[in-house]
């Protein structure tokens, strides 16, 4: 990606000269005018926003800007493994942002090309993206990202463990990239081409478990990665459209754990009398898969009050499997009371997912005021897998298991809504509607109840009510009401959605052309009153926006939002012996966010800014979560600031103290404008 | 008990009901009720309908949009002849412009700011109905919510954004003017990485609509979004885990954000997993799916509490049944 990098760079140096003709510094010609009629003093705002963005003029064939600097961190209190799995920014010297825009007013290789990288120089999160079009001939995209994953809270672990700290901790980056070509955009046919790749790599801490008698921190190394190509052909026509795709997928998982040494893993006693360890393990999975697709969208506008939609997919995933494992140390089989002392297991085994999913609806127009839309929906997969695994207990020689065991999955998804939507008057539309969701499913049943194997089989029946208003006072004051409300004859997991009530309701009032207000409050109310399950879930949120933008001034802007939350669920668990017991989750969080922008007078208009965010949450997991920043901008010159900002992460749990770290973020740097 | 009374038990041939009055109405009415999107806009008191006159007409007294429209990506219809309205970019949104140009009066003239979302959305759609991301539309809380295209998409505007958002930090910022209680999750400290401009909303929801629940995105044509990025838990594995297949990854996780580490929906592992495997020895009597409880461990045993200690292929296995490895 330094390649990459590099050539985002040059671009621009091999970018056209510009056209004398047209070249001009006057950005405010070229002002986007209000499509409404806005105040005048707001429409004058705009060439001052404009000269400080990127933005493309009709008469500037290269716009963009760089923003680079240094990163430095304090350093970090309390626990750096939590530091890294939530945060994870690094000091060094960082290029924050790079952003151009490149027009062609001859049209000849392109009529716009649009390039971005944000967070390279070490940080979590690197992005390119690249935008070429030329109206008529292609549009083409490219993107990459680099997220990096990194996993190591200790109270994910076992915290009392030897050797259980680090468990299940992960250290990996995952990588995307995106290339797809339309080729004759606008057009009536248009084919096009995508590849996505998707790859993870890093290393790891995972368990190497021995028969439930003890289980191993194990380092790992993790590598996937699945490609996907995909090509189509859209037709585009005033009455009705066609889209038809066929893609395929490639996928391979070569992940591998290892260990040499002496572990006795997280079980603190001995079993029978002995001691259990591993010295020695090598395991190697090696899994393939593929897939081939189909795709086919379709809308039609029959009539001038009937649209048409419909969607066929249709996929067929298939992983082959090869794990070998061997082993060795002083391990159990404890149901024939056996210690040996290394094993080999070979494992093999295929899975195929036919999957279909099909779509059809119209929407139809009987009343001027009166829409009707009604879908329906199917979904299914039938997933059929054949796992075979041999174990060798060494020196003894027993088969422990040699039986290929024969896995199904089916599920059947179904869902039919129909909404009717009325206009009632210019400032008001009601909706109503009605879902029905019914599906069944067969799946593998539980090891404990059917050690050969097995199925077992759920049934899915769900009524929804649907009503929903929409009232638009004037332009300024808009409300929207939401409601959904279900009842269920059955329902896959204790957890599900049973006899559940959603509620929104959301207003907006712009109370002047420089400030704006937003509120909105949501509840989910889920029952399910079997006698063993007994579920009571209630979530909620209120949350509220202030705006505050005077145009007059141009000397201070506002942004603060706060949002409240609570979520309360109770719900029967079988405990140690079946002993029932209820567990109760509570999360009461305030979350609060701002920013105050303040241009500072004199001739040089430095801007200040204010903000940050917090989260403070009590409850089953009480977080603190503080992001107070200050930014600080200063012109020195037409094309250069420079920016500094300083931001504080504090983290702490009252429960797990040990999680906690802080830490002062200082960056400065230049950001070049053209 | 919730806010609002439970809904009532509809019949199961409620829905034909609803389709038969559809049916009807449709008949009836058909071909009497719509006014055509492009058509002419209505009539004046005079009765003397309005004619198109051609954007030079209107770059008269509109220079600023007329230029800055130049650089459009609109500026298409003002060429091609695909849409009809070659000439007329301006009156293909406004309507024909002849009475508003004699008496330069807004009321002569369609605003469609000033419109209905739906009756406003109709004029984006007469060239952007038959197009494939309009497919999911039918199912899209946005357009059922009278969310209107240009509540996301600037129609005149002209920059580096074109007429929607392109960068993930802007998207995210459009979609959290109104989402701002999503926006409050992602201040938590699990989440994904769109607060730090890594990701954007659109990475997994499609704003037009989508043929899964809350507008996901999907990928390899009908797969949840979810595995565009996290393709190692995409499987099929050779031994399932039921949850993930039947209600997705918000079984046991909230992506927006969450105080419990790995987004998880409850404050640690132990009670995701028995919330749902506490079903009593036997066959489950209530109707889910799930095994019993895992009452033959020590629970009340650190080494037990995290479940995926040991059952670390939670997503499902490719080489144990018990989803050890």
């Amino acid at each position: 990606m330094r390649l990459l990098l590099a050539l985002f760079l040059m671009v621009p140096a091999f970018g056209q000269q510009p056209d004398p003709q047209t070249k001009t510094g006057d950005q405010t010609a070229q002002a986007p005018a209000a499509p409404t009629d806005k105040p005048a003093d707001q429409a004058a705002a705009k060439p001052a926003d404009q000269s400080q963005s990127p933005a493309p003029t009709g008469e500037q064939w290269f716009t963009g800007s760089v923003d680079f600097g240094y990163r430095w961190l304090s350093d970090i209190r309390g626990n750096d493994s939590e530091y890294r799995s939530v945060l994870n920014l690094g000091a060094g010297p960082k290029l924050t942002a790079l952003d151009f825009t490149l027009t062609d007013p001859k049209h000849r290789l392109f009529d716009r090309l649009d390039a971005s990288a944000y967070g390279w120089g070490g940080d979590p999160y690197n992005t390119a993206h690249l935008d070429a079009r030329k109206q008529g001939d292609y549009d083409f995209v490219f993107d990459y990202r680099n997220i990096a994953y990194f996993d190591a809270v200790p109270s994910y672990a076992n915290p009392i463990a030897p050797g259980g700290f680090n468990e299940q901790s992960f250290d990996t980056h995952r990588r995307s990239m995106t290339i797809g070509l339309d080729l004759r955009p606008g057009k009536h046919i248009v084919p096009y081409l995508v590849f996505d790749r998707n790859s993870g790599y890093g290393n790891g801490v995972d368990e190497f478990v021995q028969d439930s008698n003890d289980e191993f921190p194990v380092q790992t190394l993790l590598r996937d990665s699945a490609n996907n190509y995909r090509g189509g052909v859209r037709f585009e026509y005033n009455r009705f459209h066609i889209t038809l795709e066929q893609g395929g997928t490639t996928y391979k998982d070569d992940d591998q754990a290892s260990y040499n040494g002496t572990s006795y893993g997280d079980r603190t006693s001995l079993l029978l009398g002995e001691t259990l360890v591993l010295n020695k393990l090598n395991q190697a999975y090696g899994i393939r898969g593929n897939s081939i697709y189909s795709k086919v969208l379709a809308t039609a506008h029959p009539f001038s009050w009937m649209d048409l939609y419909g969607q066929f997919l249709y996929s067929e995933p298939k992983t082959t499997v090869h794990f070998t494992e061997t082993a060795a140390g002083n391990f159990s089989l404890i149901n024939q009371l056996l210690f040996y002392t290394g094993e080999q297991t070979l494992g093999t085994g295929a899975a195929n997912q036919p999957h279909t999913t099909g779509n059809l609806g119209f929407e139809i127009r009987p009343l001027k005021r009166m829409r009707i839309i009604e879908s329906w929906m199917t979904d299914r997969y039938h997933d059929a897998a054949m796992g075979f695994d041999s174990s060798v207990s060494l020196p003894t020689n027993i088969l422990s298991a040699a039986v290929p065991l024969n896995q199904f999955l089916a599920v059947n998804y179904n869902q039919e809504q129909v909404d009717v939507l009325y206009d009632l008057g210019s400032k008001v539309s009601l909706r109503g509607g009605y879902r029905y969701i019914w599906g069944d499913a067969t799946v593998p049943e539980s090891p404990f109840f059917a050690p050969g194997g097995g199925s077992e089989s759920g049934q899915l029946k769900r009524n929804v009510a649907l009503a929903g208003a929409n009232f638009r006072l004037s332009q300024k004051l808009s409300f929207n009401l939401d409601y959904e409300g279900g009842t269920s004859d059955h329902v896959y997991f204790r957890t599900s959605l049973n006899n559940y009530q959603k509620g929104r309701a959301r207003a907006k009032y712009q109370l002047s052309a420089s400030l704006a207000v937003q509120a909105k409050f949501q509840v989910l109310d889920n029952q399910n009153p079997a006698s063993t399950i007994n579920l009571d879930f209630r979530s909620q949120d209120s949350s509220l926006g202030i705006y505050w933008a005077p145009a007059k001034s141009k000397r201070i802007s506002v942004m603060a939002e706060y949002d409240r939350s609570t979520v309360r669920s109770s719900i029967n668990y079988l405990g140690l012996f079946f002993t029932p017991e209820v567990s109760d989750y509570r999360d009461n969080a305030h979350t609060a966010s701002g920013a105050i922008d303040l241009t500072m007078p004199g001739p040089v208009a430095a801007k200040l800014t204010l903000g940050g965010s917090l989260f403070l949450a009590n409850g089953s997991r009480a977080t603190r979560y503080y992001q107070p920043l200050v930014r600080f901008s200063l012109p020195l010159g037409k094309h250069v600031f420079w920016n500094s900002q300083w931001q504080y992460y504090g983290f702490r749990e009252d429960q797990y103290v040990f999680e906690g770290f802080q830490t002062h973020i200082i960056m400065t740097g230049l950001k070049l404008v053209r | 008990m919730g806010l609002l009374s439970p809904p009532a038990r509809f019949p199961r041939a409620a829905r034909w009901v609803f389709i038969m009055m559809a049916a009807v109405l449709g008949s009836a009415t058909y071909g009497g009720a719509q006014e055509k999107p492009g058509a002419p806009a209505p009539p004046a008191p005079d009765n003397k309908p309005a004619q198109y006159v051609g954007s030079d007409t209107c770059q008269a007294c509109h220079e600023d949009i007329f230029n800055a429209f130049q650089k459009n990506p609109h500026h298409a219809v003002e060429a091609d002849k695909k849409r009809g309205f070659d000439g007329k970019a301006c009156e293909s949104c406004h309507g024909p412009g002849s009475k508003h140009a004699d008496s330069m009066s807004a009321a002569d003239i369609r605003q469609p700011a000033k419109l209905r979302p739906a009756e406003a959305d109709k004029i984006c759609l007469v060239c952007h109905l038959n197009q494939p991301t309009h497919v999911g539309r039918i199912n899209s809380s946005h357009a059922k919510n009278q969310v209107a295209c240009v509540a996301c998409h600037s129609i005149h505007k002209n920059g580096p954004n074109g007429l929607v958002a392109r960068k993930a930090a802007d998207i995210n910022q459009l979609c959290a003017k109104c989402h701002t209680d999503v926006w409050a999750s992602f201040q938590r400290p699990y989440k994904h990485r769109l607060p730090e401009g890594a990701m954007s909303c659109v990475d997994c929801h499609n704003p037009h609509g989508s043929v899964l629940p809350r507008m996901m995105q999907t990928v390899s044509a009908n797969e949840p979004g979810c595995f565009k990025c996290h393709g190692d838990m995409a499987g099929p594995f050779i031994y399932e885990h039921a949850p993930v297949r039947l209600d997705g990854c918000m079984a046991c996780h909230m992506p927006h954000g969450s105080s419990n580490p790995r987004m998880l929906t409850r404050q640690n592992v132990l009670l995701v997993c028995l919330e749902c495997h506490s079903n009593l020895p036997g066959k489950p009597t209530n109707g889910t799916l799930g095994s019993v409880g895992p009452a033959i461990h020590d629970l009340s045993s650190p080494r037990f509490q995290n479940c995926t200690n040991c059952h670390q292929k939670v997503h499902g296995s490719n080489v144990s049944r018990d989803l050890f490895k």
